[in-house]
């Protein structure tokens, strides 16, 4: 079987490829603005609070669920979403975890501002796959204007938003995933599953100190921008921000050096205390298994049916 | 760059968290074990750092850093980017639950090599230092690249054109990144040489209690 060759004028260039992009890229810029001030806007403004324990909504059967079921079902439904070969049993995923995130009333701005950290990765296949991917027979293609070299594959263009829809199907997983427990009770499930216990606190640790640095290095930039400091594409510049990033280690080197002697003076000995105590009853599993049930029927749906 | 979730094919993530979790073992074993909390909280301002921007032209380029956090850190550089690259997935989601094994050998294997290479080029001078920092960086960036173009690829023909364009667009990323770090290990080097010294986790040996 030969390959659909269609043949159209050059100026459909900028219509039907340039014009979506630059769409694209403006959609995506605009909702990152708009996701950004929603988030920090409902936020405690103290950025040395990890934002990932959300207790607003806790009610639902995710945060009832005990988290070791949870995090087990979530990483094995992911591994079969990325899976999938067909585009769609993708959707299907997509709308699967969709329809979790809204059950459990995760706030749509933290949702897209999740999704919208894929959109540059995803946006680059989406772009470079349907020009790049080699020509098989049955592929249609849509040569433009006579250019032979800017062919657009239907195959790439098919491919791409697969892998699209796989990474979205996954990236609404992650707020279910982490939102809906305390990040010491998550990772906490997480040793109760064999992960060791040095693993679990050294993310704790950093998840904390992420906040305490982030504000060091804004006060720092802000200092900056005060004497008069802008970003520019020169040496000056690279040499500038080199300063910046030495002196934020610098000084958290330093603190890090005062956390750790003040760590153990309170006596710290590889351990955090435990923070709640788990129990496993049948609902738990149940769900579980209901979930992982519909993970099976997509991969049944996928590999033989489609 | 990282990988996204939905890109690579299941062989390749697995395998990519099965040799990422033995490395980054290896790493542990590296330094005594009451010093990992220290790695924690030095990984959390290698992460703040990753974050600043540099305007390049009309765009700017994020700074990946493998070359500095293998210089500073040595070995024990892996379990820092590791850890790193999960808080991304818990704070961000840049590069997903599923690619997290891949992404940390990406980043973590080339700042393993630069750790050895700044070690092994560094002399007693200020610019022998810079010229290693620069080194470093360039060559920790380039050999994430390289790894990146090759994850790609493993998922078949169909990617190498994607492959291609990745490699090419970290070219200009790898000229920032070689002299961010070679200003920031000069910086150091008059500021606080005791770092690029030992490091701050310091191999194992005996702690005062």
């Amino acid at each position: 079987m030969a390959e659909t060759i269609h043949h159209i004028p050059l100026w459909y260039l900028p219509l039907l490829v340039i014009l979506p992009i630059a769409a694209l890229w403006a959609g995506v810029t605009g909702l990152r603005k708009t996701a950004r001030k929603k988030t920090a806007a409902d936020r405690d403004p103290d950025w040395s609070v990890p934002p990932l324990a959300d207790q607003s909504q806790s009610g639902s059967f995710l945060h009832k669920w005990d988290v070791r079921c949870k995090i087990v079902t979530i990483v094995v439904f992911s591994f079969v979403v990325a899976s999938l070969g067909h585009l769609a049993a993708a959707l299907a995923a997509v709308a699967l975890s969709l329809s979790v995130a809204v059950m459990i009333k995760v706030p749509a701005a933290r949702l897209m501002l999740r999704l919208l950290a894929l959109a540059g990765f995803l946006g680059m296949l989406l772009v470079v796959m349907p020009f790049t991917v080699p020509v098989h027979p049955g592929d249609t293609l849509v040569v433009f204007g006579g250019v032979e070299w800017l062919t657009l594959n239907f195959r790439g263009l098919l491919l791409a938003s697969t892998i699209a829809a796989r990474a979205v199907a996954i990236a609404m997983l992650m707020e279910p995933l982490l939102s809906t427990a305390p990040l010491p009770v998550t990772l906490h499930g997480l040793c109760r599953l064999g992960v060791p216990e040095m693993a679990a606190q050294m993310v704790l640790l950093s998840n904390r100190y992420v906040h305490v640095f982030s504000h060091e290095a804004r006060r720092m930039s802000a200092g900056m921008q005060v004497r008069g400091f802008r970003k520019r594409t020169d040496t000056a510049t690279l040499r500038t921000v080199a300063n910046f990033l030495g002196m934020l280690f610098v000084r958290s080197f330093e603190r890090t050096e005062r956390v750790f002697d003040a760590m153990r003076a309170r006596g710290y000995q590889d351990r955090f205390p435990e923070p709640v105590n788990l129990r496993l009853c049948a609902s738990d599993l149940l769900i579980c298994l209901a979930w992982l049930a519909a993970a099976a029927a997509l991969v049944v749906w996928d590999r033989i049916i489609l | 760059m990282h990988i996204s979730d939905g890109v690579l094919p299941v062989s390749v993530s697995l395998g990519g968290y099965a040799v990422s979790v033995a490395l980054a073992a290896w790493s542990a074993r590296r330094t005594t074990s009451v010093q990992l909390p220290k790695v924690a909280v030095v990984t959390s301002a290698f992460f703040v750092a990753s974050l600043v921007h540099i305007p390049l032209g009309p765009t700017s380029a994020h700074l990946l850093l493998p070359g500095l956090a293998g210089a500073l850190l040595g070995p024990v550089a892996f379990i820092a980017i590791g850890l790193g690259l999960l808080l991304q997935c818990l704070l961000f989601q840049f590069g997903g639950l599923t690619a997290l094994g891949a992404n940390a050998l990406m980043m973590g294997l080339p700042a393993i090599a630069c750790g050895w290479l700044f070690q092994a080029l560094k002399g007693n001078t200020h610019l022998r230092h810079a010229v290693a920092g620069a080194a470093a960086g360039a060559t920790g960036t380039a050999m994430a690249a390289v790894f990146l173009a090759g994850f790609l690829a493993a998922g078949g023909e169909d990617f190498f054109g994607v492959a291609k364009i990745a490699m090419a667009a970290h070219v200009p990323v790898i000229v920032i990144e070689g002299a961010i770090s070679a200003f920031t290990i000069g910086f150091l080097f008059r500021v606080k040489p005791e770092l690029l010294e030992t490091g701050l986790v310091t191999p194992k040996k005996e702690i005062h209690g």
